[in-house]
């Protein structure tokens, strides 16, 4: 009998979300507590995962595997299983590393603290849910126990239209659950797999016929889709980030968007490579779409938050277009990408709450010149603006780099694309920063006092996992393709 | 025989015995409401450890009245013959007797009319028990009557109430009309095979077949029993009722009798208990061919099915006042169970019986908690509920959990019976996945409304009103408060184990389609 790692992981945040909701005014040094050992639980699953431990019976293999029995019917078999591989490690990792940056970062908050840092604790659980899942039922319940928390989080601590936003982002990725939900459910019955089970799923589905696959896949795409949130589905985003409070920002363009990427990874791709290959084209189109269209609507905007939401959509689809040219390189570019846009937009999103809450306004046309009254704050846009536009040595640049490698691997000359519109992200980042940093001061007040110190350390995590992991990426690549699907017959 | 015989209906004596007690301390001038509560809650508490105990619960074995032999028996002359698919029934309908009379032991101490309102419950459960052990057509139709009288008395018993007294007067009405069409359906059946014990019919439809005059008789009694599921288009009169109703009545109704209706829909249309060779997936060596009407049953009921999910629905979508809003979406989960019957395989009974089962907690506990903000004087209006997270912490997140529920939001049993139904339907295969579909889409659709209610709780500013913030911290009494914590505790632990039930209610629906095969 091995140690049940993962439940117990599992257990450690929900006993500190638990507590962080009864702790009241204490509530901010109990989710800190929890964060720290959660951190390091992580660190140590880390730390000692090897290997996967290889194929076993012609059905993939995972890392501290457990399974349960749940649900047994004579017709219906659903266990809880979790497990791991390198792929969802690595957003594990990130989902840690994030939820100890953004309890630093809101030490601050005075409004119903129990609450609120209960739920950013609740929301980091059910990512950390969602990533390790290995069965159908429990990956679902996870994957909408995200949704609460960040309902309540939006539209009570939000800004000022928090209820519509928070509305329309609770219906707009509930109704893409279902439909995920009725493409999961079909993809069990009609595959006649004998588990909800990833593995009996996996090895079901190998017996689907060319137009199911298609059509499922097709199901399972706007499901994950609007999480990611794929064009046009993805108006609820910059209406849900412009109101949600920082830290809850922070959470939904770190891991909630992750969520999409790696449930379209985990149950579509992986599950249904023949459905995907005749859709090939379709994920084309959408994540060019996303790329130019979250480019060019950011540079028209003048919002601060929004600015990053849209380059938020731009950069998952460079994720997308990784995804879809299916390949080892882009796969890895894919994961790669993600925990790089998580770190990196996590930053941006606390750098504008902070923008914000020291000048009065996210106003790009307004403010002018801040950097000598706050320096700190100001090296910290100029950080995340150069690693959100691709600055090498930074963590998107290895991420970006592979990307573009595999999809000229892949397509040839339509990487022309995705190239010059990175020069349009350059270009608003630089635009951004000229007005906001330099030039005369505007709307600045000789004296304002630069950040708080803890909204200073957050950042600070941050900007050192950027520098590190944009230096040595190889510590994250080695975990990556340490993963079952790069071990898939038939995967290029 | 005669005691196997008192032993059988000993879950419908306690009742029966319990209600007769009422009206006797009310004649001897004992009205006190706790008194008179005290008897109905102890009576269905009883009652209902009985009927676990009789479906086999180890724990209870010593409460055991009904020897095992009698439980699924096959189809006998008998009027009457206990299904363990039907203890599960008596269960369920004991449940929301339970928690209705708990919570009404909360009634205010003043009120008239204890002894009417405790004792037309008891009557309207002796009903409901009644019709879950039905083995013959009139059997169930008067069982059905009998709730349905004790019922409509239960929606006008204030008397005072203008709104009370038209809500029950329209609800005798249509149910007077409903029973009608049923009554006259089974004499045409009657007519047709010449008896009306579900095994004289079942032998006779082989011999028989299916003449008009008893195909007339099957879609008036689709029609009769449609009106007590409130399906559509027989559903209009149910949101009138349950919006004048007092809101406990209202929760027995939502959550408890209407529920009689779909068990009646499983012992006519799917059990092959009676019909097997008229709508069952029946097929003897050579025989095959009588199964053709089951195709179109299933269709009928299926679009039926779709149509009251839908509107109820859109209907509910539109709504502004807290009671219409929970009738209308009341409406659209009669149309969720329907689909268990239009499937008709054991997973799918399965499924529709959790649903009931859920829905039990779900409803009946969200009209319990409609009826203790009422009772703080708050309006019925949903605008008038703005803010009251905050003033009510506790009451409120039960709604909360309640109605994620119903919208089928998981770890609540209102998304595993959801879950297990939808399942079950695109397991059967065929067209049934696109109800699985159409159910899915609707429980999308459905999360509009239940969120905007949230919204208005918990994220809407409270009203400026002084004098409303001190009616606001009244106490709700605690027999009101441990009905709606059981009903919460109920959601959570069935949302996270739904193993608990789910076995006993796969392997009842298993044997319910078994018995006379």
């Amino acid at each position: 009998m091995t140690v049940p790692v993962l439940t117990l992981t599992l257990l450690t945040i929900v006993v500190g979300t638990v507590l962080t909701f009864l702790s009241k005014e204490r509530a901010r040094f109990v989710a800190l507590g929890t964060s720290v050992i959660f951190l390091l639980e992580v660190a140590g699953l880390l730390a000692s995962y090897t290997a996967w431990p290889g194929p076993s019976g012609g059905s993939p293999g995972y890392a501290y595997l457990e399974s349960y029995p749940w649900i047994h019917l004579s017709w219906l078999t659903i266990n809880y299983t979790v497990g791991v591989d390198g792929i969802s490690l690595v957003m594990v990792l990130l989902t840690a590393f994030l939820q100890v940056a953004v309890v630093i970062y809101s030490w601050g908050e005075t409004n119903q603290p129990a609450a609120y840092f209960g739920l950013l604790l609740l929301t980091c659980l059910g990512c950390f849910g969602v990533f390790i899942s290995l069965d159908i039922l429990l990956f679902f319940l996870f994957w909408e126990a995200v949704l609460i928390p960040m309902f309540f989080l939006i539209g009570f601590w939000g800004g000022p239209r928090r209820r519509y936003a928070a509305l329309k982002f609770f219906v707009y990725t509930h109704v893409a659950s279902i439909v995920m939900l009725v493409g999961l459910l079909a993809l069990v019955f009609y595959s006649g797999a004998t588990s909800f089970d990833f593995a009996s799923v996996y090895v079901a589905a190998r017996g689907l016929s060319t137009s199911v696959q298609v059509f499922l896949f097709l199901a399972l795409l706007f499901g994950f889709g609007v999480k990611f949130p794929i064009v046009p589905f993805h108006t609820w985003l910059p209406d849900a980030h412009v109101e949600a409070p920082t830290g809850a920002s922070v959470l939904l363009a770190g891991l909630l968007l992750k969520l999409g990427g790696y449930g379209l990874i985990r149950w579509a791709v992986e599950v249904l490579p023949v459905g995907m290959s005749h859709l090939t084209w379709l994920l084309y189109v959408i994540a060019f779409a996303m790329i130019v269209w979250g480019s060019v609507v950011a540079l028209a905007q003048r919002d601060l938050k929004r600015l990053v939401a849209y380059s938020s959509i731009n950069h998952m689809g460079i994720v997308l277009l990784a995804i879809a040219v299916y390949s080892q390189l882009g796969l890895l570019a894919a994961v790669l990408l993600m925990f790089a846009h998580g770190v990196v937009s996590a930053l941006l999103f606390m750098v504008s709450g902070s923008v914000h809450h020291t000048f009065g306004t996210r106003d790009i046309s307004k403010l002018g010149g801040i950097t000598p009254v706050t320096p700190f704050l100001a090296t910290m846009v100029m950080v995340g603006s150069l690693a959100s536009l691709g600055l090498p040595a930074l963590i998107s640049f290895p991420a970006e780099f592979t990307a573009l490698l595999a999809t000229w691997d892949r397509i040839g000359y339509w990487v022309v694309v995705p190239l010059v519109i990175l020069v349009v992200t350059a270009a608003f980042y630089l635009w951004m920063m000229q007005r906001v940093l330099f030039g005369p001061k505007r709307n600045v007040p000789d004296h304002a006092s630069d950040v708080p110190w803890f909204e200073a350390a957050a950042m600070g995590i941050l900007v050192a996992l950027i520098v590190v992991y944009g230096i040595l990426p190889g510590f994250l690549v080695n975990v990556i393709v340490n993963s079952p699907v790069y071990g898939f017959p038939g995967f290029p | 025989m005669d005691t196997t015989f008192l032993a059988t209906f000993t879950p419908e004596l306690i009742v029966l015995a319990a209600a007769l007690l009422v009206f006797l301390l009310d004649v001897l001038g004992v009205r006190r409401l706790e008194t008179l509560g005290a008897v109905a809650v102890s009576a269905t508490a009883i009652a209902l450890l009985a009927v676990v105990a009789d479906l086999g619960f180890a724990p209870l074995a010593i409460l055991r009245t009904i020897p095992s032999g009698v439980v699924d028996a096959p189809l006998g002359p008998s009027l009457y013959g206990v299904t363990s698919l039907g203890l599960v029934f008596q269960g369920i309908f004991l449940t929301s007797a339970f928690l209705v009379s708990l919570a009404s032991l909360s009634r205010p101490s003043e009120e008239k009319g204890g002894a009417v309102f405790f004792g037309l419950l008891l009557m309207a459960t002796l009903g409901m028990l009644l019709a879950a052990v039905a083995s013959d057509l009139i059997f169930l139709l008067l069982s059905v009557e009998i709730t349905g009288i004790a019922t409509y008395l239960l929606v006008g018993y204030t008397r005072r109430d203008a709104r009370s007294l038209e809500a029950a007067m329209k609800f005798y009405i249509v149910g007077a009309l409903s029973s009608a069409l049923s009554f006259f359906g089974a004499s045409l059946i009657f007519g047709a095979y010449g008896g009306t014990t579900f095994a004289t019919l079942e032998s006779a439809t082989r011999v028989v077949g299916y003449p008009a005059l008893a195909l007339a008789g099957f879609a008036l009694l689709i029609a009769g029993l449609g009106f007590k599921l409130t399906l559509v288009p027989f559903h209009a009169w149910a949101v009138d009722v349950y919006d004048g109703a007092p809101d406990d009545v209202s929760a027995f109704l939502a959550g408890g009798s209407k529920k009689i209706g779909i068990f009646a829909f499983f012992l006519v249309f799917v059990g092959p208990v009676v019909f097997a060779p008229v709508l069952g997936h029946w097929c003897a060596a050579g025989h095959c061919a009588t199964i053709t009407l089951r195709p179109t049953v299933e269709l009928a009921l299926g679009i039926v099915a779709v149509l009251t999910m839908t509107i109820g629905n859109l209907l509910a979508l539109q709504q502004k006042e807290i009671k219409r809003l929970l009738a209308y979406s009341s409406i659209s989960q009669a149309g969720y169970m329907l689909i268990g019957v239009a499937v008709g395989t054991a997973p799918a009974l399965a499924g529709a019986t959790l649903q009931v089962f859920a829905h039990v907690f779900l409803k009946a506990g969200a009209f319990l908690v409609v009826a203790a903000v009422l009772g703080l004087g708050v309006g019925p209006r949903v605008e008038d509920w703005r803010g009251l997270a905050t003033k009510r912490p506790y009451l409120m997140f039960a709604f909360a959990v309640m109605l994620l529920g119903l919208a089928g939001i998981p770890l609540t049993v209102g998304f595993v019976s959801k879950f297990v139904l939808f399942s079950a339907a695109v397991q059967a295969e065929g067209w049934f996945v696109w109800l699985a579909v159409a159910g899915l889409l609707n429980s999308a659709l459905s999360v509009f409304y239940y969120a905007r209610v949230l919204k208005t709780v918990y994220l809407d500013p409270a009203p400026e009103d002084p004098t409303m913030a001190e009616r606001l911290e009244a106490p709700i009494g605690w027999g009101r408060s441990a009905a709606i914590a059981l009903a919460v505790g109920a959601i959570v632990v069935f949302g996270i184990d739904p193993a608990l039930v789910l076995n006993g209610f796969q392997s009842a629906a298993v044997h319910f389609l078994q018995v006379g095969a």
